[in-house]
């Protein structure tokens, strides 16, 4: 049989192989290291070498894109060597990178040409008034007006009994030269928010929030609006989750004696524990936070402001109000300015929520004439479906699996969250990645979808989700919950118990991502339109800072398409409140949104649950719409 | 006036399954069962001819009969004490199949065990010389303990083993295939959920033709149309071409009726209920034919009486001449 050189750029001698030897084997005998987490199974994409120069034969490019391999990239442990080549093994980082760089939610940044004081409904105005004399006799309030009157045109404003209080001392006190800001509000005359001595004003800052709501986790945004810039963020899970996981057993709950109070004191505590540590963390303040603009489900919303949320959940399923007025934050309870303006974004239904009105826009949906998918993957699942034309929405209860919640190891996605993982389809060993490269302490919503496709493409798992123990592995093993699979020992991990997935945890999975699924195919199917015409499939969610759409389609959550359709956004109904916030024609854009959208109820229609229980598979009962799936497995 | 009725053609044909095994197939029947083929709805004879009919099985336990109604202890007498004598009943009865339904106690009331329910199928087989179909007590870890056993010292003999269910059929699977024996699939009136269970069930290596399903029904007033509705769906997938739905079905309606109030109470009801033996045997046929209308291949009785009854209904549908 013919013998080849291969070289390694690492490796200083070419290594003398028979025709065929695969380049791992090479790579070996050159003593170099190849990752090989799925066991040379060639589905795991982390063996990705660059071939120089000279003839190889691809056996398979599972996991290549074409542009890849046009750069010369192949899997070491499905090449074979046909000639004399030369190959380059990348650092295990820039591997790493390649492989989800294109799945990474992008950071916020400011749109382009952004002039935070011409697009703003915040303004700051420096005042210098003429002192009141014996000749002019007029009173304070309404010297004020006249100077914010030569000053700006403005000819009207309103403000609160506790401004009018405070408002004579700091007068005096400032000599008259005041910086008076305000809120433009959006169709009415302005309020007044806070009137600073001149002096003051200057050194001190302005900031706002975006805050997103969701069932399962609240992120808050602090933004630095003389800039517009995002200066901090957090989020964390919504402390109401004692009281129920999803919005209906929210809205039972809310309906009971103080049940509705207890809850928006529930969620008023986790955004101001939030924004408390920001504020000290960035040293401002929280009177220097002066408007909050605010997103989130409806449910959400409504328990938010102490609005009874009871008819969302009944027959005809109608919300209180949709297009909620700003009001004073007083009123709310955030831990802010108690004169500035919460901003609650609009919603559609009881079911469509301002979290997915500003999502679409974050989206950017509408500005595209492509058909595209837009979906927000949180406690529900929300999907929209459209183009600059047209939008129809729907909504499917989905639960917090995917956020981590009610999954026995689940977590958020933070510092030590298994992000994602490799099964060894030989050994069923699993490799992971974890989030700041720590000590696992639990498993994120991106890390289960990996762990679920990878536990089924080797065998752990039927189609149906059960485990499958009759596996020769010490990771498969009988636990209190039935079967469960280790992802890691204890000693691996920071904790002193085996980070497991049990069948109960299978199952909310499944559940979840069946809902998704069907949740797509009843909405393509009523608008006539096939989900292949999607040309564009955006993620919007809490699943961290990425998911793997591989492995999201291995198990039937994300329809089976040319992995560049796909987009993730990251969290976009926060970042739709963050654009709000601080851009008024946003916030306009986002009430036409919801005016636009056209809302399909599932609970009226049929074939939801037929949707649901074929999805209820892995992939899917109709495996003919996986093929790439069905490839894989065989 | 000529009226032309309108004639379906399908793509899909329902799988060709037999029962039991003859001495020179490997077993020791004497009679064995085939059923399925079918190629349109049921009875449409002006269609396609229906190769095989329905057929019916009668069910016996040899574990307690505390469940079972009054009427069917006093119908089948002492046989009920001896499974042997009762599956020789069943066969003089005019039955196709016998079904085995194991609980969880013998008849003294002792856990139920291996041994005994080895011994127990080795009986009704010699007593014998129909197709059997052999079911544990439902509880996971129980039918395992059972079935496996009795497949072990019965192969060859192609007995229907169940019930396996969606969290429960790798070792049924395994065992029927490791001893020619054939399977019975039961999922909760659901056209996916049954669609699912054949999928696992022959990504296991288990061939289409040694599976059975049983969709699940309920009795005459308790859900029927449910049963039916469901029975009827997988029936016009598996004609459109889906191959994980073209198994044939078999329902319990005997199990269904008895459990019913109707059938199973007889003191303290309205007069006007009329006879209860009579009201029994009643609920029993009408939920069966009914299902044999939606497509049943096996029907599962308990009365003598509603299988003559059964049976008189599915010869003439069997031989209604198109009009």
């Amino acid at each position: 049989m013919a013998e080849y050189n291969v070289r390694f750029a690492s490796h200083p001698e070419p290594i003398g192989v028979p025709a065929g030897t695969l380049l791992v084997d090479a790579a070996r005998e050159a003593s170099i290291e190849v990752q090989q987490p799925c066991g040379g199974q060639g589905r795991c994409g982390r063996c990705a070498v660059q071939v120089d120069s000279g003839a190889v034969r691809r056996r398979s490019v599972l996991r290549l894109s074409p542009a890849d391999v046009e750069a010369g990239f192949a899997l070491a442990c499905q090449t074979v060597v046909e000639g004399d080549v030369s190959i380059t093994v990348p650092p295990p980082e820039v591997i790493e990178r390649r492989l989800v760089t294109d799945h990474i939610a992008p950071e916020a940044a400011l749109p382009d040409g952004y002039d935070a004081a011409e697009s703003q409904s915040i303004r700051r105005v420096e005042l210098q008034l003429t002192p009141p004399s014996m000749d002019d006799q007029t009173d304070d309030w309404g010297r004020l007006c006249t100077a914010l009157r030569q000053a700006t045109g403005i000819e009207h404003m309103e403000t609160s009994l506790e401004q009018i209080r405070g408002l004579g001392p700091i007068l005096r006190n400032s000599d008259w030269h005041v910086a008076l800001t305000f809120d433009r509000g959006r169709n009415g005359s302005p309020r007044l928010i806070r009137v600073q001595p001149a002096a003051e004003a200057l050194e001190a800052p302005l900031c706002g929030l975006a805050i997103d709501v969701g069932t399962t986790t609240v992120s808050v945004w602090l933004v630095d609006l003389l800039t517009g810039n995002v200066t901090r963020q957090a989020s964390q899970y919504n402390q109401q989750i004692a009281r129920g996981e999803d919005v209906i057993s929210r809205i039972i709950y809310a309906s009971k004696g103080d049940g509705g109070s207890e809850l928006r004191d529930l969620v008023v505590g986790t955004i101001n524990e939030m924004v408390d540590t920001m504020c000290a963390r960035a040293k401002i303040e929280p009177a220097d936070i002066v408007k909050a603009t605010v997103s989130g489900n409806s449910t959400m919303m409504h328990l938010l402001l102490g609005i009874p949320p009871e008819s969302i959940r009944l027959e005809p399923f109608i919300t209180p109000i949709n297009h909620l007025p700003r009001v004073p934050a007083s009123e709310v309870g955030i831990a802010m300015n108690r004169d500035g303006v919460v901003d609650p974004l609009p919603g559609v239904a009881s079911y469509v929520g301002a979290d997915i009105t500003a999502g679409v826009f974050a989206s950017g949906l509408r500005e595209s004439p492509d058909t595209t998918l837009f979906i927000d993957v949180g406690t529900n699942g929300e999907i929209v479906f459209g183009s600059s034309e047209w939008m129809v929405t729907c909504a499917c209860s989905a639960g917090p699996a995917f956020e981590g919640a009610g999954v026995i190891h689940g977590m958020r996605a933070n510092t030590g969250a298994i992000e994602e993982v490799w099964i060894d389809g030989s050994t069923h060993e699993p490799s992971l990645r974890v989030i700041g490269n720590a000590a696992p302490r639990g498993i994120c919503g991106s890390g289960l979808i990996a762990l679920i496709a990878e536990m089924f493409l080797t065998g752990v798992l039927d189609k149906a989700g059960n485990i499958n123990q009759t596996l020769e592995t010490p990771r498969v093993r009988r636990g209190l919950h039935g079967a469960e699979y280790v992802v890691a020992w204890a000693e691996e991990a920071e904790g002193n118990e085996d980070i497991v997935i049990t069948r109960v945890d299978i199952d909310n999975l499944l559940r979840a991502k069946a809902a998704i699924y069907a949740g797509f195919k009843v909405l393509a199917d009523r608008v006539g339109v096939p989900l292949e015409m999607a040309e564009h499939v955006l993620i919007g969610g809490s699943f961290g800072k990425y998911i793997n759409v591989e492995k999201a389609i291995d198990i039937g959550l994300l329809p089976d398409m040319a992995w560049d359709r796909f987009e993730f956004l990251g969290n976009t109904s926060v970042k739709g409140a963050y654009l709000a916030l601080i851009d008024q024609a946003v916030r306009d854009e986002i009430a036409s949104i919801a005016s636009d959208m056209t809302y399909i109820e599932l609970s009226a229609d049929n074939s939801f649950y037929e949707a649901f229980t074929s999805a209820l598979f892995l992939p899917h009962t109709d495996l003919s719409l996986f093929p790439s799936v069905e490839a894989a497995m065989t | 006036m000529s009226i032309e009725i309108p004639v379906d053609k399908w793509p899909g044909t329902v799988n060709t399954v037999t029962l039991g095994a003859t001495e020179a197939d490997g077993g020791t029947r004497a009679k064995v069962v085939t059923i399925g083929g079918e190629q349109s709805l049921p009875f449409m004879h002006f269609e396609t001819e229906m190769p095989h009919s329905p057929v019916i099985a009668l069910e016996m336990t040899p574990s307690r009969t505390d469940d079972w109604s009054q009427i069917l202890l006093d119908a089948w007498g002492d046989v009920v004490e001896d499974p042997a004598r009762w599956a020789a009943a069943i066969e003089a009865a005019g039955a196709d199949v016998i079904v085995v339904t194991f609980g969880l106690t013998d008849p003294a009331g002792d856990p139920i065990t291996p041994d005994y329910a080895v011994s127990t199928v080795k009986a009704v087989l010699e007593a014998s010389g129909l197709p059997l179909v052999v079911l544990g007590p439902g509880q996971a870890d129980v039918d395992n303990e059972l079935i496996v056993p009795v497949a072990d010292s019965t192969k060859g003999e192609r007995l229907v083993l169940g019930l396996c269910e969606d969290g429960n059929y790798r070792t049924i699977v395994a065992s029927a295939m490791a001893n020619d024996h054939l399977v019975v699939g039961r999922t909760p009136m659901d056209v996916n959920l049954a669609k699912q269970l054949n999928i696992l069930m022959t990504d296991m290596g288990l061939p289409l033709d040694r599976i059975v399903m049983d969709p699940t029904t309920g009795g005459l007033g308790y859900g029927i149309e449910y049963g039916y509705s469901v029975m009827e769906r997988l029936r016009l997938a598996a004609l459109q071409g889906d191959a994980m739905t073209q198994l044939p079905m078999l329902v319990t309606p005997g199990y269904e009726a008895w459990r019913t109030k109707e059938a199973k109470v007889g003191e303290g009801v309205p007069e006007t209920w009329g006879d209860w033996a009579d009201r029994g045997v009643h609920w029993e046929t009408l939920t069966a034919v009914s299902l044999v209308e939606a497509g049943a291949d096996v029907v599962v009785l308990r009365h003598p009486e509603s299988l003559k009854r059964v049976r008189e209904a599915i010869d003439e549908l069997m031989t209604a001449a198109p009009a």
